[in-house]
C-alpha cells in the first residue's frame, strides 16, 4: 500500500512536469488544422502529404482528409502534394485553418478516353472524339442526358422544341445520317450498348465521350453508323474503408414564354368575329408554372478489391400545360470486385428505371391559341356532370373544340419500365493477355392508355366514350467476348490487338386493346365495359418480332513513341433481317495520327497533333423481316353472309417483299488538328469531315400492281417499298478553342467555344429496282385545306430539305397575295430547311468560393414553316371561325384576305441566339468533419433568344413530328408544338461521410 | 503454381467458349403473320384468299369514299362539287381543278385512282401465280382483273397491260389493246363463272356487264362503236339472269340492302368488319352530327350542283336522293344551329339550299343538297354498313335502252327507260333524245360513280356547267399521275398533259 502511494506521488510529479514543459513549448509552436479537397470532385482527398516549407515535419491527411499539423514561429509555408495532383503551396502567415483544394494535373495524368471495347490514352486517339466531363455539362434542369451536351460539342445537334417534359431529344451528330434508318447516336453506358438514353439520370454521369466519325464508331457496327455516345457514371473509390453519400437536390420554377400574339376579344370582332359574349384566354386557361423538385442521391464507396456506387434519383416535373407531368425514379447500382491480385475482375452494372408520363392531345396546344375568345369555358359557367358535353362550351363547327375540355376530358398516360442488367468478367491471364465476356439485358417494358369520356366531343362524344390500353415490350440480349493483346512489339512501338465476338437478340412483343360504348367513365382500366368491341376506336391486336445480330471485330493500335498513332480496326456483321445473299456486311476502319510537337520543336505549340481517318459503318432496316413474302390482316370476311359464325380475318400481304434489301453504309473521311498552345493555356480541336451515304434505306413510292422488281414472279401489293434508294453525301467544319483560367484580377475565366459548317447533304443518286426518281416529296402542311401539297422536295443533285413552292410577290388592296403561280409545276426553291452551322460558347468564371457559368448557343442558315401564320393569320372567310395569329412577320397593311396556301411568304428565317442555361454556385465553408462539401446554386434556362422567327421555337426541326419522324420534311413547325418555358433554378449539393 | 495456371486456362477457355458459343441463329423468323411458304393449303384458305382479292376492290378511299377513283369520277361531273369554305376544303386547289377539269398530273386522287386499280391486278395476279391449276379461280380473278381495266381504261386510257406471267417494267398498251385485253379476258373465262347470285363476287352475269360496259363505250375506246354487241351482251343478263327491280328505289340503298333483288355486284361494306363507305362524312355539315347521332364529325364536303338537283321532277321518288332543306337533331324537332354564321341568307339555323353562292373561296357552309341516296343508321359510325353497288339491274336496262336507241330502235328503248321512271313514280317518256336519256341516268345512277363515263360517251364532259368552263378533249382521260410516271420511266404522259 505504501508502496502504491510512493509510487502516485512519483506519477504526479512526472506528469506536473510534463505538463509544464508542454505549456513551455507552446509558446513557440503553434497547430494549425485543415482539410485537403479534390478540386474538380470536391471530394476528400485522403493520404495527401502535409510538409512545412524546406523542412521535413509533416503529416498525412486522414481518410476524410483532414489533417493537423504543429508550426513554428519561422516557418512560411505549407506544401500539399499528391500523385496526380498539382503541388500546392500556401502562405502560413497567422492562418490556423487550411481548406485546400488540389487540382488535378493535367500534364501528368494520363486522361482516358472511352472508345468502343476498351478506354485509350487521350493523346492516343486518331478519330474524332470529343469527351466532355461533368464540370463541363451544361447546368440545368435536364431530364436527358444528350441535353447536358447540348451546344457543347462541335457537330453534335441536341434539339428539342418546345417544353413538353415528356419529350424526348432529338440528338444528330453531323447532321442527316439516314432517311429510314436509325437517325439517332448509339448510347453506351459504362461498356453497356444499346437502351436508351432515358436509363440514366443527369446526376449520375461523370463523362461523356461523343465518337464523332465512322472509324471511332465502326467498331460498333450497324448501331453505330449515326455515331455513339459513351456515357461514364461516376465510380466508388477504390480507397479502402472510404465511403461517400453525396445529395443533390433542387427545384425549379418553370413559366410559359413566347406565346404566339393572337387578337384580343375585341380585336376579333371587330374583324367579324363571332362573338358569343365571353372573354377567355385560353392559354391562361391551359397553362400553369408548376413547381418541381428533383433530388438525387449517390452512395459510393470501397473495400479492399471491392467497390460500389449506387444511385437514386427521384424527378417529378408537371409540364407548363396543365395535366402534363413526367415522374421518374431512376436506380443504378455498379459492382466492381478484383480477385487474384485484380487480375480477375468482375463487374455488375444495374440500371432501373420507372418513368410515369401523363400527357394531353398535342392538338390542345393549337386550339388554345386559336379558339375563339368569345368563347366562355362553360356553357353556363360551371362543370355540368349531367350536360352532353360536361358542361363545356362546344360547337359543331368544322375544327373546332374547347382546349379546356379537351385536356379534362382525354386522358393518356405511359409508363415505362427500363431495367438494363449487365454482367462482365475479365482476366488478364498474362501482363498483356486479357479475356473479357460481357452478358447484357436490356428491356423495356411500356404501358400506355389513352382514355376519351363521353362527354369528350372530339372523339369520345359519338361512339359514348373510348378507352385503349396498349403494352409494348423490348428485349435485347447481347453476348460478348473480347481478347485484349498489350505489348511493346519493339523498342518504343507499343501494340493493342482487340479481337472480339458479339450476339445480339433483339426481340419485341405488343398488345393493344380498346372499346368503346360505355355506360359511365371507367378510362383504362375496364376496357370490357365497353360495350363496342369492334369497329372504329376499337381494337383487339397483337404483334411479335425478333432479329438477329452476329459480329465479329478486330481493332489494331499502334503507338511510336507517342508521337506516331494508328488505329486499323474491322468488324463484319450478318444479320438475319436482310435477303440471305445480302445478310453480311464488313465494315473497315483505320485512322491514322502524329503529334508533331512530340517530334519537333513547334515553339508555342504544346501539342500538335494531325490525324486522319476513314471508316465505313452499316445500318439496317428498323424492321426485321421486309425481305420476306408475309400474309398480314386483311378485312373480315364472313364466308357465309347469313351465318354469324363464319368470320374469318382475311390475309393480304400488306408490304412488298424485298429480297435484295442490303446494308447501308455510311463512309466517312476526317481530318483533325489537336492543339496546345502555351503549355496548354490554350486547347482545340479541328476537323474537317466528308460524309457520303450509300444504299439508302427508304419505303419508295415502287407502284402497285407492277411486277416486284426485287422478285421476279411477285406483283406490289402496296405503292410503297422498303428499298435501298438513294445516296447521299455531305460535309462540314467542326472547331473548338478553350482558354482555361484567364486571371481577371482575382476572377478566374475559361471562356470555350466551338462551332460547326455544315456542307448540306447532296442527293446524288436516288432511285431502286432499276429506277431512277427524280424526287422524295414530303412534308404536307395538313387540314384544313392544305392536305395535298407537300412543301419539302428533296430532289436528285439537290440538298435534302429544299422548300418548293410559289413565291408571294405582294399584296393587292383588296388583300388578296399576288403569287407567282398555283401550278406545282412551276414551284421554285424557296429556302432549305437545315442548318448550315452551329455554335455554342460555354463560360465558366471562378471568384472564391463563387461560380458562374453559362452557354450561349445558336444555330443558323435553317428555314422554318411556321405553321400557325401559314394557317391562321390571313383574315380569310374562315378567320370568323378561329382567332388570328398576328406576328412581327404577318403583313398588316393591308391585311391578306387570301385563302391560306402556302408560299414562301410563312417561311421564317430560324437564325437564333440563346441564353441556353446560365448558374451562379457558391461553394460554403464546412466546418463539420462530416460534409465535406457543400454547395448553393440558382440558374436559369432559356433566359433569351434573339431570332427574327415569330413562331415558339426557332430551333432547327432535322424531322417531321406529323409524320412518324420523316427526315425528309425537315424544317416544319407544327401546330401542336409545345409552348416554350423558361425555368429557374435553385439547388444545393452536399455530400457527406 | 500449376494450379493456378490451371485455374488460368479454364477461365480463358471459359469466357471465350461463352463469346463463341453465343452466335443465334441467322434465319429470319416471323412470329406475326405466315410466310407464304407456311401457308397450310385448304379449301377454306383459298376462299379467304379469294375473298381477301375482292377486298382490294372494297378498301377505304374506292367507292363511296373520298380522296380516290370515287372521288375523281364525281367532282369531274355535272353531279357533284366539293365547294371551298375559306380554308376548309382547299386542299391545294385539287377539288377545285377538279371540277374545273384542270387537273394536274400531281394530284393526289389521281393517283390513288390508279393505284387502287392497279392494287387489284396485283393482288389476283399473286393469286394466279399461287394458284395456276385451280381453274374457278384463275378464270374468277381474270375476270376481276379485267374490272380493274374496265375503271383503267376508263380513267387513264393507255396502260401497262400486266398479267400473272409479266417481269420487269410492262410498257404500256395503246386503248385499243386494253380493250381487246379486257374484251379477250372475259370471253375465254367467263363460262367458268356460277351463275348463281353471288353479289359480293362477280359471276357469269355481272362478268358479261363488264363487257356489256366495254362494248357500250367502245366508240370512246376504240372509234369503233359496238352498240350491237353491247345490246346482244345485255340481252343475256336480261333474258336469263335472275335480277329483277326492287319495288322501292331506296331499298337498294338502305343499310341493310344485301337481299334487293336489284343489286349484282355490291361492294359488302361493314361499319366493323370492312370500311370504307364513308359518303354521309364527305357529304353532310358538321352539324348534322346531331342529326344522325354520328360517331364522328361529319366533313362538310361534297354537295350535288343546283342545275342537276333541279333535273329531278317534283314526283320524282328519286329525288329524296338529295338532301335539301332545314335540318333538325335526331329528335327531329330541333333546329341544327351553325354558329360560326357566315352570312349566309338562311341565318345560323342549318338550312341545305340547292344554290351554292360560289364554288370557290368562300362558298356557304349551308349551301348546296347533300347525297342523300344511301340510308344513314342512326349512330352510324364513320363507316356505313350498306354495301355499295357497282352494278345494278337498273343500269342494265338503262344500258339496254341505250344501246337500243343508238341504234335507232326507239321503241324498244323507251320501254326499257320507262320500266325505271315507273318505278320512280314519273310519268312515261314518249320520246328519246340524247338530252333525256343522259338525264334519266344521271337521275337513276346519282352518286353511283358512272356519270363522267356516262358524260364522256354523251360527248358532254367537255361542255362548260356551274363554275366550269369549257374542257379540251385530252382530259377525257386522266394523265398518268406523277409518281407513277417518275417510278417508270417509260411510261408516255397522255397527250395534252
Amino acid at each position: 500500500m505504501r508502496n502504491n502511494l510512493q509510487k502516485l506521488r512519483v506519477f504526479l510529479l512526472f506528469s506536473a512536469l510534463m505538463v509544464a514543459s508542454v505549456l513551455a513549448a507552446n509558446a513557440q509552436t503553434r497547430e494549425v488544422t485543415g482539410t485537403v479537397l479534390d478540386g474538380t470532385l470536391k471530394d476528400p482527398l485522403p493520404g495527401v502529404s502535409v510538409v512545412v516549407k524546406g523542412t521535413t515535419r509533416g503529416t498525412v491527411t486522414d481518410l476524410d482528409g483532414n489533417f493537423r499539423l504543429s508550426v513554428q514561429s519561422g516557418d512560411e509555408a505549407l506544401v500539399f502534394s499528391f500523385v496526380g495532383f498539382e503541388t500546392y503551396e500556401v502562405a502560413i502567415g497567422n492562418q490556423s485553418t487550411f481548406n485546400i483544394e488540389l487540382d488535378e494535373d493535367i500534364q501528368s495524368l494520363q486522361e482516358a478516353v472511352v472508345i468502343g471495347y476498351g478506354t485509350q490514352d487521350k493523346k492516343e486517339i486518331t478519330s474524332a472524339v470529343t469527351s466532355v466531363g461533368r464540370e463541363d455539362f451544361n447546368r440545368g434542369n435536364f431530364t436527358n442526358p444528350a441535353q447536358l451536351l447540348q451546344g457543347k460539342v462541335a457537330g453534335l445537334s441536341v434539339t428539342r422544341p418546345g417544353g413538353n417534359p415528356n419529350a424526348l431529344p432529338e440528338v444528330r451528330l453531323r447532321g442527316i445520317s439516314s432517311f429510314g434508318a436509325n437517325q439517332s447516336p448509339l448510347y453506351v453506358i459504362d461498356g453497356v450498348i444499346g437502351g436508351t438514353i432515358d436509363m440514366v439520370d443527369p446526376n449520375d454521369i461523370e463523362t461523356i465521350d461523343v465518337l464523332k466519325d465512322a472509324s471511332a464508331g465502326a467498331i460498333y457496327g450497324t448501331r453505330g453508323a449515326a455515331g455513339v455516345i459513351l456515357i461514364t457514371t461516376k465510380k466508388g473509390s477504390s480507397k479502402a474503408g472510404f465511403a461517400n453519400v453525396q445529395v443533390n437536390t433542387f427545384g425549379t420554377y418553370e413559366q410559359a414564354t413566347n406565346l404566339i400574339p393572337v387578337l384580343s376579344p375585341e380585336e376579333f370582332v371587330a374583324r367579324g368575329g363571332v362573338d358569343f359574349g365571353s372573354r377567355t384566354d385560353w392559354r391562361d386557361e391551359v397553362t400553369q408554372s408548376p413547381i418541381n423538385a428533383t433530388t438525387n442521391v449517390t452512395l459510393s464507396g470501397g473495400f479492399e478489391n471491392t467497390n460500389y456506387s449506387a444511385s437514386v434519383n427521384y424527378r417529378n416535373n408537371d409540364g407548363i400545360v396543365k395535366g402534363t407531368n413526367r415522374e421518374t425514379l431512376n436506380t443504378r447500382f455498379n459492382l466492381n470486385h478484383g480477385a487474384l491480385n485484380n487480375r480477375l475482375r468482375f463487374n455488375v452494372n444495374l440500371f432501373l428505371n420507372n418513368t410515369d408520363a401523363t400527357d394531353v392531345n398535342g392538338e390542345a396546344v393549337r386550339y388554345a391559341t386559336i379558339y375563339n375568345p368569345t368563347a366562355p369555358i362553360f356553357e353556363n359557367g360551371e362543370e355540368n356532370v349531367n350536360d352532353q358535353f360536361g358542361g363545356y362550351f362546344q360547337r359543331p363547327l368544322f375544327d373546332f373544340y374547347n382546349p379546356v375540355a379537351m385536356i379534362n376530358q382525354q386522358q393518356f398516360n405511359t409508363q415505362v419500365k427500363t431495367a438494363v442488367m449487365a454482367y462482365r468478367v475479365e482476366y488478364d491471364i498474362t501482363d498483356k493477355i486479357t479475356v473479357s465476356g460481357q452478358y447484357t439485358q436490356d428491356r423495356l417494358n411500356t404501358l400506355r392508355g389513352a382514355s376519351f369520356s363521353r362527354q369528350d366531343f372530339q372523339v369520345g362524344f359519338g361512339r359514348l366514350g373510348q378507352a385503349e390500353q396498349e403494352t409494348f415490350d423490348r428485349f435485347t440480349s447481347i453476348v460478348t467476348g473480347t481478347i485484349r493483346y498489350e505489348d511493346e512489339i519493339f523498342d518504343g512501338m507499343n501494340f493493342t490487338l482487340l479481337l472480339g465476338g458479339e450476339s445480339q437478340m433483339f426481340n419485341e412483343r405488343g398488345f393493344t386493346a380498346a372499346s368503346t360504348r360505355f355506360l359511365q367513365d371507367q378510362g383504362w382500366n375496364n376496357l370490357g365495359a365497353g360495350g363496342l368491341r369492334l369497329g372504329p376506336g376499337t381494337e383487339m391486336s397483337s404483334f411479335a418480332n425478333r432479329a438477329v445480330l452476329n459480329s465479329a471485330f478486330a481493332r489494331a493500335n499502334f503507338n511510336y513513341r507517342n508521337i506516331y498513332f494508328l488505329s486499323a480496326s474491322v468488324r463484319s456483321e450478318t444479320y438475319s433481317g436482310f435477303g440471305s445473299d445480302n445478310q453480311t456486311g464488313y465494315f473497315p476502319a483505320v485512322s491514322l495520327g502524329a503529334d508533331l510537337s512530340q517530334a519537333l520543336d513547334m515553339g508555342i505549340f504544346n501539342q500538335f497533333k494531325i490525324r486522319g481517318s476513314f471508316g465505313i459503318a452499316g445500318q439496317r432496316p428498323q424492321e426485321p423481316t421486309l425481305a420476306l413474302a408475309i400474309f398480314q390482316n386483311g378485312n373480315r370476311i364472313p364466308l357465309d353472309p347469313d351465318n354469324p359464325n363464319s368470320v374469318f380475318v382475311g390475309i393480304n400481304q400488306t408490304t412488298n417483299p424485298n429480297p435484295q434489301l442490303k446494308w447501308e453504309t455510311t463512309t466517312e473521311y476526317n481530318f483533325g488538328l489537336d492543339y496546345g498552345i502555351f503549355n496548354g493555356k490554350v486547347t482545340g480541336t479541328m476537323d474537317y469531315w466528308r460524309r457520303n451515304v450509300a444504299d439508302l434505306l427508304f419505303n419508295t413510292f415502287i407502284g402497285r400492281g407492277v411486277p416486284n422488281p426485287f422478285l421476279p414472279g411477285a406483283f406490289n401489293r402496296v405503292d410503297n417499298t422498303w428499298a435501298n434508294v438513294a445516296d447521299f453525301e455531305s460535309s462540314g467544319f467542326e472547331f473548338l478553342a478553350s482558354v482555361n483560367n484567364i486571371q481577371l484580377g482575382s476572377v478566374s475565366w475559361t471562356p470555350s467555344v466551338n462551332f460547326t459548317i455544315y456542307q448540306r447533304p447532296k442527293i446524288t443518286s436516288l432511285g431502286a429496282g432499276g429506277i431512277q426518281l427524280p424526287e422524295l416529296r414530303a412534308g404536307v402542311p395538313g387540314a384544313p385545306g392544305q392536305n395535298n401539297n407537300p412543301i419539302v422536295w428533296n430532289r436528285l443533285g439537290e440538298r435534302i430539305g429544299d422548300f418548293y413552292g410559289p413565291r408571294t410577290l405582294g399584296v393587292t388592296e383588296g388583300g388578296e397575295l399576288i403569287n407567282t403561280t398555283n401550278n406545282p409545276d412551276d414551284f421554285e426553291r424557296l429556302g432549305n430547311a437545315l442548318p448550315t452551322g452551329d455554335f455554342g460558347f460555354s463560360n465558366t468564371f471562378i471568384y472564391g468560393s463563387w461560380d458562374l457559368n453559362f452557354l450561349l448557343r445558336g444555330s443558323w442558315g435553317h428555314m422554318i414553316y411556321n405553321s400557325f401564320r401559314g394557317f391562321y393569320e390571313n383574315a380569310d372567310g374562315a378567320s370568323t371561325t378561329w382567332n388570328s395569329v398576328i406576328t412581327n412577320n404577318t403583313p398588316t397593311s393591308p391585311l391578306v384576305t387570301s385563302t391560306p396556301t402556302f408560299s414562301d411568304l410563312y417561311l421564317e428565317r430560324g437564325d437564333f441566339l440563346r441564353l441556353d442555361n446560365l448558374q451562379i454556385g457558391y461553394n460554403v465553408a464546412s466546418r463539420s468533419n462530416n460534409i465535406s462539401n457543400f454547395r448553393l446554386y440558382a440558374g436559369v434556362q432559356n433566359l433569351f433568344t434573339i431570332t427574327q422567327f415569330s413562331g415558339v421555337d426557332p430551333e432547327v426541326r432535322w424531322t417531321d413530328s406529323a409524320d412518324d419522324n420523316n427526315p425528309l420534311a425537315p424544317g416544319i413547325e407544327r401546330r401542336n408544338t409545345y409552348f416554350l418555358p423558361r425555368i429557374w433554378q435553385l439547388g444545393l449539393t452536399i455530400s457527406i461521410k | 503454381m500449376k494450379i493456378i495456371k490451371n485455374i488460368k486456362i479454364a477461365l480463358a477457355s471459359g469466357l471465350l467458349l461463352f463469346s463463341t458459343s453465343a452466335c443465334w441463329e441467322l434465319e429470319q423468323e416471323v412470329l406475326t403473320g405466315i410466310p407464304q411458304e407456311n401457308l397450310i393449303i385448304t379449301d377454306e384458305l383459298i376462299e379467304v384468299l379469294k375473298q381477301s382479292a375482292y377486298g382490294s376492290v372494297s378498301v377505304g378511299g374506292s367507292w363511296g369514299g373520298h380522296d380516290g377513283i370515287y372521288a375523281v369520277q364525281e367532282v369531274s361531273s355535272d353531279e357533284m362539287a366539293i365547294p371551298q369554305k375559306g380554308a376548309d376544303w382547299e386542299d391545294g386547289g385539287i377539288w377545285l381543278r377538279t371540277h374545273r377539269h384542270t387537273w394536274l398530273a400531281v394530284d393526289g386522287p389521281y393517283n390513288n385512282a390508279w393505284g387502287y386499280c392497279f392494287g387489284i391486278v396485283g393482288e389476283t395476279n399473286n393469286l394466279l401465280v399461287q394458284f395456276p391449276d385451280i381453274p374457278e379461280l384463275a378464270a374468277e380473278m381474270k375476270i376481276l382483273r379485267a374490272l380493274a381495266y374496265l375503271w383503267l381504261i376508263d380513267n387513264f386510257g393507255n396502260v401497262p397491260i400486266i398479267t400473272e406471267t409479266s417481269l420487269g417494267s410492262i410498257p404500256q398498251s395503246p386503248r385499243e389493246e386494253v380493250f381487246a385485253f379486257i374484251e379477250e379476258s372475259i370471253l375465254e373465262n367467263v363460262d367458268v363463272l356460277t351463275r348463281d347470285n353471288v353479289r359480293i363476287n362477280l359471276n357469269y352475269w355481272t362478268a358479261h356487264m363488264i363487257l356489256a360496259k366495254l362494248y357500250l363505250n367502245a366508240e370512246v375506246y376504240t372509234g369503233n362503236a359496238r352498240w350491237a354487241d353491247a345490246e346482244r351482251i345485255l340481252d343475256v343478263i336480261i333474258n336469263e339472269g335472275p335480277y329483277s327491280l326492287a319495288p322501292n328505289f331506296f331499298a337498294n340503298f338502305v343499310t341493310n340492302n344485301a337481299n334487293s333483288p336489284e343489286n349484282m355486284f355490291t361492294l359488302p361494306y361493314d361499319s366493323n368488319n370492312n370500311g370504307g363507305f364513308n359518303i354521309h362524312q364527305m357529304s353532310f355539315h358538321y352539324g348534322n352530327q346531331q342529326t344522325f347521332e354520328l360517331q364522328e364529325q361529319p366533313w362538310n364536303g361534297y354537295a350535288a350542283l343546283e342545275e342537276f338537283y333541279n333535273s329531278f321532277d317534283d314526283g320524282d321518288v328519286r329525288k329524296g336522293s338529295l338532301r335539301e332543306g332545314p335540318q333538325f337533331q335526331s329528335d327531329g324537332i330541333t333546329p341544327v344551329i351553325d354558329d360560326a354564321y357566315d352570312g349566309d341568307p338562311d341565318g345560323p339555323e342549318l338550312v341545305f339550299t340547292p344554290q351554292i353562292n360560289e364554288l370557290a373561296p368562300n362558298a356557304f357552309r349551308q349551301a348546296g343538297t347533300r347525297v342523300n341516296k344511301f340510308e344513314i343508321q342512326l349512330g352510324a359510325g364513320p363507316d356505313l354498313n350498306n354495301d355499295f353497288p357497282v352494278f345494278r339491274y337498273a343500269d342494265v336496262l338503262l344500258m339496254k335502252a341505250e344501246a337500243a336507241w343508238r341504234q335507232g330502235n326507239n321503241a324498244v328503248a323507251l320501254q326499257f327507260v320507262n320500266q325505271v321512271r315507273e318505278r320512280a313514280n314519273v310519268p312515261n317518256l314518249t320520246t328519246l333524245d340524247a338530252n333525256t336519256l343522259l338525264a334519266e341516268r344521271g337521275r337513276e345512277m346519282f352518286a353511283e360513280g358512272w356519270r363522267r363515263s356516262d358524260l364522256i360517251r354523251f360527248g358532254r364532259f367537255n361542255q362548260p356547267w356551274w363554275e366550269k368552263g369549257t374542257s379540251q378533249p385530252f382530259r377525257n382521260i386522266f394523265p398518268i399521275p406523277l409518281n407513277v410516271i417518275q417510278a417508270n420511266p417509260i411510261y408516255q404522259q397522255n397527250p395534252g398533259y
